[in-house]
């Protein structure tokens, strides 16, 4: 019957023996829902995914088209080229001090939120504590208190620690509305680590810290992207912050400088196009070296254990 | 249960110190009325710049001239995007950071003054080398915008006026006379219309700043010369009404169906592709349709003339510079003031704006005939020959009254969802409770 159906089946299929009389090993049948997706046609597919990109990627395209024609061109195409527009925002307009600021403040804000969101995921993932539900509460409800309605009392705080002008004020703002999200999402993947390999690093002599940097933090590191690079995304396009604590030319961010390219009366669609797309390139970059992670991090972070 | 209680205490020690420590960094902050000091008239001194951005290049030039007079007097420059130069000004007023100087428009000029911001300046203008030396009307809508009596609160540096734009070689080739009047520009509107090639014969605002357009509209049209009949609008006046069903009738007829989320950006920008017939902009888009159309396809005149036979329009903002009363420096800071609305850097200034100068000796330069859009706003204003009907400016309301609380109901009724009457009215309605709510405050 073995004999047969290898025959049959024109090739043997490699599994463990089981004996004469055994059944023969069959083939790995795929997920049903697999099968239904192959059986679909491919133009089901790509026609919608192709009308979805088309409204994603043109707008970018009129960025691009604007930012490289000439000014007063009403070409579709890109052609003849020009770099005016580029380096006009990047010396003229200072949007090479805007950008380094930006990076400033996307960096440190990244950097500060994984570091508290860490300490505080891992305290709400690891210990019980009276009020860790209130708190869990709190932390949600943070997430509905809009950044204008704190902007007059973080100005005044800012402005008695004689942090307005400072790129500090605007990293500890991003990070104190970035925590909250934050530290909910690090406490769930922490709790998908099993507490036994914490425990079996404790047996072997580590210390709690130590058994988190040796065993934990490398399990986490989808998170750490996920949660580092939604924290650097949203410092870096915030807009608001930035506008309201810093008052000098050369401490401004990308944000503010676009806007500033918007005038009462007119506007240069060339210049603001060519800003648009210098604000852009980072945060595609993040998103084309992180994307797996961060796809894998936000379902993992989803799973409460 | 005692280890209990005691971690209870002491959360609630830590909470109460905490709301305590906080409450007392928050009242230390001083805000905008404090009253400042007259300084020595060196150092340094901040300028908000309230169109930052496209007017960086000018003012850093205006500025070094004022650093190389005034070698003891160094200005910091802030440019402020327009869109948010209110709410940065009303965060500083709240929290404290206001500047020394800062540029404030007539739109927003009463809601400043009202939180006791401004320095009064009539006394400092009247010695100073400014006196005399300032456009009368300009003096009037910032003194009038101010509401608060004789009482100036900035220097007036520059104004704008509205411009019918419209497109020569379109109207050469239908056979059509310049849009000067009103019937005029409906059948120009109608006749440059061909919606199924996608040509149209105008562009309506229907996003932000809709209203002032439409207003302007309206009492062109009708030749109504006064906002206020006594303690009531003219604005839902039947003739109003009927104007304004008329030019929304435009929308979708003669418009592209995008133009219900027009803000300026995108009418320019529409306009200027070269497909749209007209455009109702103020004279600060003029290098735009230069560097788009190019020169000769394009002209820019006053509002078209009504029923009367009369130009009517609205007051259009009046860009000035304020001196802010929590200066510790008002000697430099007025200074400074008094140097950007001279006839040399108040000329500079606008020609680079493409606006019309609020000092008396740059309105005659030559530059202001080198460009017949400017010439033609500079003598409708000056020559007697357009009536301004003046909106209140000065009702600290007046800036959601005629933005947050009215643009969309303009896009209601663009969209037919209201009527003409229901919109006039309920804005009416609006105008009036602000105006008499301003008055009961002792004000008018």
């Amino acid at each position: 019957m073995t004999a047969a159906l290898v025959e049959k089946n024109g090739a043997h299929t490699p599994g463990p023996s089981r004996g004469n009389d055994s059944p023969p090993p069959s083939s790995p049948r795929r997920p049903k829902r697999e099968r239904a997706f192959d059986d679909v046609p491919r133009w089901q597919i790509y026609v919608p995914l192709g009308i979805y990109l088309l409204f994603t990627l043109i707008p970018f395209y009129w960025m691009l088209l604007f930012a490289v024609r000439p000014a007063g061109s009403t070409s579709l195409v890109p052609w003849p080229m020009t770099g005016d527009h580029f380096s006009k925002v990047w010396n003229e307009r200072s949007f090479a001090l805007f950008f380094q600021n930006s990076m400033i403040v996307g960096v440190a804000t990244l950097i500060a939120t994984t570091l508290v969101a860490l300490a505080g995921g891992y305290a709400l993932a690891r210990f019980d504590f009276k009020i860790k539900g209130a708190f869990m509460l709190a932390l949600l409800c943070s997430q509905f208190i809009p950044g204008a309605l704190m902007l007059v009392p973080l100005f005044e705080i800012f402005k008695n620690l004689q942090m307005i002008n400072s790129l500090g004020s605007v990293v500890i703002a991003e990070t104190v509305f970035q925590l909250p999200l934050s530290i909910i999402l690090i406490s769930g993947f922490i709790k998908n680590v099993p507490v036994s390999l914490e425990e079996a690093a404790w047996v072997d002599g580590c210390s709690r810290f130590k058994a988190f940097c040796a065993v934990v933090l490398p399990l986490l590191r989808p998170g750490l992207i996920a949660v580092g690079s939604f924290a650097f995304v949203h410092s870096w396009n915030h807009f608001l912050f930035a506008l309201m604590f810093l008052s000098e030319q050369d401490k401004q961010t990308i944000p503010v400088g676009l806007n500033t390219l918007i005038g009462a009366d007119s506007v240069d669609l060339g210049a603001l196009a060519a800003g648009g797309v210098i604000a852009a390139v980072p945060v595609v970059i993040v998103f084309a070296f992180i994307q797996k992670w961060l796809i894998t991090g936000f379902s993992a972070g989803a799973v409460k254990g | 249960m005692n280890i209990s209680k005691t971690l209870r205490g002491r959360a609630a020690t830590a909470v109460s110190l905490t709301a305590v420590l906080a409450l007392g960094a928050t009242a230390c902050g001083d805000d905008g009325s404090s009253s400042g000091t007259e300084g020595s008239g060196k150092g340094e001194i901040t300028f908000w710049d309230n169109n930052g951005g496209p007017r960086t290049a000018i003012w850093t030039e205006i500025i070094k001239d004022f650093e190389k007079k005034n070698p003891d007097i160094k200005v910091k420059y802030v440019p402020i995007p327009i869109a948010d130069v209110q709410s940065k000004y009303d965060t500083a007023i709240a929290g404290g950071g206001l500047p020394d100087v800062g540029g404030v428009g007539t739109a927003y000029l009463a809601n400043i003054v009202s939180q006791e911001a401004l320095e009064p300046i009539s006394d400092r203008l009247e010695k100073s080398s400014l006196k005399g030396k300032l456009v009368d009307n300009m003096v009037e809508s910032v003194r009038s915008a101010a509401g608060r009596g004789d009482d100036m609160y900035t220097v007036p540096t520059s104004a704008n006026n509205g411009a019918l734009w419209y497109r020569t070689d379109l109207f050469e080739a239908a056979k059509l006379e310049a849009p000067t009047t009103w019937p005029k520009f409906y059948e120009a509107a109608d006749k440059l219309t061909d919606a199924k090639n996608n040509k149209f014969g105008y562009t309506i605002r229907g996003g932000a700043g809709s209203i002032a357009q439409a207003l302007d509209a309206i009492y062109g049209q009708t030749g109504i010369t006064d906002f206020w009949d006594g303690e009531k609008t003219t604005l839902n006046d039947p003739k109003n009404v009927a104007a304004l069903e008329k030019y929304a009738a435009l929308f979708k007829k003669t418009t592209p169906a995008a133009d219900v989320n027009n803000d300026f950006t995108k009418m320019v920008a529409q306009w200027d592709t070269g497909t749209i017939g007209m455009l109702s902009h103020n004279l600060g888009s003029y290098q735009d349709h230069l560097k788009a159309l190019g020169e000769g396809k394009f002209a820019g005149i006053p509002a078209p003339i009504g029923e009367g036979g009369t130009r009517v329009q609205v007051s259009n903002p009046v860009d000035g510079l304020g001196l802010f009363r929590s200066s510790k420096n008002k000697n430099a800071a007025w200074k400074f003031i008094e140097f950007a609305a001279s006839h040399e850097s108040n000329s500079k200034w606008n020609k680079s704006a493409g606006a019309i100068p609020a000092n008396t000796e740059a309105a005659k330069d030559p530059w202001i005939n080198e460009t017949e859009p400017t010439a033609l706003a500079a003598k409708a204003l000056t020559d007697g020959s357009t009536k301004i009907v003046d909106l209140p400016y000065y009702l600290p309301d007046w800036n959601n009254i005629s933005k947050a609380d009215n643009e969309p109901e303009f896009q209601k009724l663009l969209l037919g969802k209201i009527t003409a009457k229901a919109f006039l009215d309920t804005m009416a309605d609006e105008l009036n409770a602000a105006q008499k709510e301003w008055k009961e405050l002792g004000n008018g």
